[in-house]
């Protein structure tokens, strides 16, 4: 019943699939038997194709290399200097942290609260997060916070807007690059490498792992 | 071919982690209010549809398209070279750009800043006009059509984004400055009142109202 891509047709030892029976398409509502995919498959619904299961090498190992190198890469971005403006022998440095904190200066709180919320607190309580539960699944700690971790990290998502923050630094640097002298901060390439990172870590994880873990702590299995 | 929904079933899934939950027979309390439900796996509140999806998607986004007057006709930013103030509006930016011969970026900016917005509105409202006048049009396009707002709107924040990078570094004294204006506030408010709109949008109800359809339909060819 259920449309499949197959990228890997070689067969893979039983422990590596899953199997689950039901699911309802969180577009539609459809009610659809899933059969067990092999690693690199993704199940698609039959009605309106949204994308219902994927079953990915090592998702929670990868993952977590990944969650840890972005943290590691996130404390690198917020310790230099992203961009520097020189003009007239002046040099101002531009951060991440200072991004928010000259729109408090320039009397707009609100702004100021919005990209510190975007650019810092979700990004930093993305990474540690999903660093938390995913250590917590791989040593079967998962405890009764897991869950509400967990829920918060899925619900804020969409809100960690690092990967939009890097357009709008290039298109500032090829703004001002007529006007003035546009430094490369130290920060700017880690921070590169940090949207490269976000980016990895939200394709390689697969949040039907975490539930299941959960669903086997709590004993509910559907 | 027979679809069932997991509403016809008597089944809900869980937002969250989809664990499919059976739904009691009585859901209403002796007052006459509807109990709430929690899923068993990750302790979320559980629903059938979101609850009063559609008049909160409306508020939101009756809110987004009166905040859209004040985001494109208000100033988004002054740009003070030497003393001399000079107030852009997201048009006017675009067009500055288009002048100093910088056309990707203009339109860069103008898809991010003009296109995307007034999209997401078209097809927020549009959608939302089907459900509520029962329009049996291609339940799948719309579904798609759902998608893609909800998949490009925090682009569009890229503009403010550039705002505060700007305020941050363009800072010399009397030299030159750049502070932000209230048309950047009311535009990020656009940005994030359509992003919770089309978070609070039920794409299911677009399947409720064609299968309405099709069954009165049914019941009168009988």
């Amino acid at each position: 019943m259920e449309e499949t891509q197959q990228h890997h047709s070689n067969t893979q030892t039983s422990q590596q699939q899953v199997a689950i029976h039901q699911l309802a398409c969180h577009d539609c509502d459809l009610l659809q038997v899933i059969p067990p995919l092999e690693v690199g498959q993704a199940a698609r619904c039959i009605r309106c194709d949204a994308l219902l299961y994927r079953n990915q090498k090592n998702s929670v190992d990868r993952s977590l290399a990944f969650a840890i190198t972005g943290l590691i890469l996130f404390v690198i971005a917020n310790m230099f200097p992203l961009l520097s403006l020189k003009a007239l022998g002046v040099v101002q440095d531009g951060t991440l942290l200072s991004t928010s904190l000259s729109l408090f200066n320039a009397e707009r709180p609100l702004l100021a609260v919005i990209i510190l919320f975007t650019t810092i607190i979700f990004p930093a309580t993305t990474l540690v997060g999903t660093i938390v539960v995913l250590i917590q699944v791989k040593t079967n700690r998962i405890n009764e916070y897991t869950a509400l971790v967990f829920r918060f990290l899925r619900s804020t998502d969409a809100w960690g807007m690092l990967e939009i923050f890097m357009l709008a630094v290039l298109v500032s640097v090829v703004k001002l690059g007529d006007l003035a002298d546009v430094i490369y901060g130290l920060s700017l390439y880690a921070f590169c490498l940090l949207v490269i990172t976000l980016t990895l870590l939200s394709y390689s994880l697969n949040p039907h792992d975490v539930w299941n873990s959960l669903r086997n702590y709590r004993g509910c299995n559907i | 071919m027979n679809f069932v929904t997991a509403r016809e079933k008597g089944l809900i899934a869980c937002h969250f982690c989809s664990t499919l939950c059976k739904l009691p027979e009585n859901i209403t309390t002796e007052d006459g209010e509807e109990i709430e439900l929690h899923c068993p796996c990750c302790q979320s509140e559980i629903h059938s549809r979101i609850p009063n999806s559609l008049s909160r998607t409306w508020a939101l986004l009756i809110a987004a398209i009166i905040l859209y007057v004040p985001a494109n006709t208000l100033p988004i930013m002054t740009v003070t070279l030497w003393g001399d103030g000079q107030p852009d509006t997201i048009m006017s930016g675009v067009i500055h750009l288009m002048d100093g011969g910088m056309w990707p970026l203009a339109l860069l900016i103008f898809i991010a800043s003009i296109f995307i917005p007034i999209l997401k509105l078209i097809i927020l409202t549009g959608l939302m006009l089907s459900i509520h006048f029962k329009i049996n049009w291609k339940a799948k396009d719309r579904t798609v059509l759902y998608r893609i707002t909800e998949f490009v709107g925090r682009w569009s924040m890229v503009d403010v984004f550039v705002i505060g990078i700007l305020v941050t570094l363009v800072h010399f004294g009397n030299t030159a400055t750049v502070s932000p204006n209230i048309g950047s506030l009311s535009f990020a408010a656009v940005v994030i009142l359509t992003m919770f709109a089309a978070h609070t949008f039920d794409p299911r109800l677009i399947w409720d109202s064609c299968a309405e359809i099709r069954k009165r339909s049914n019941k009168e060819s009988q």
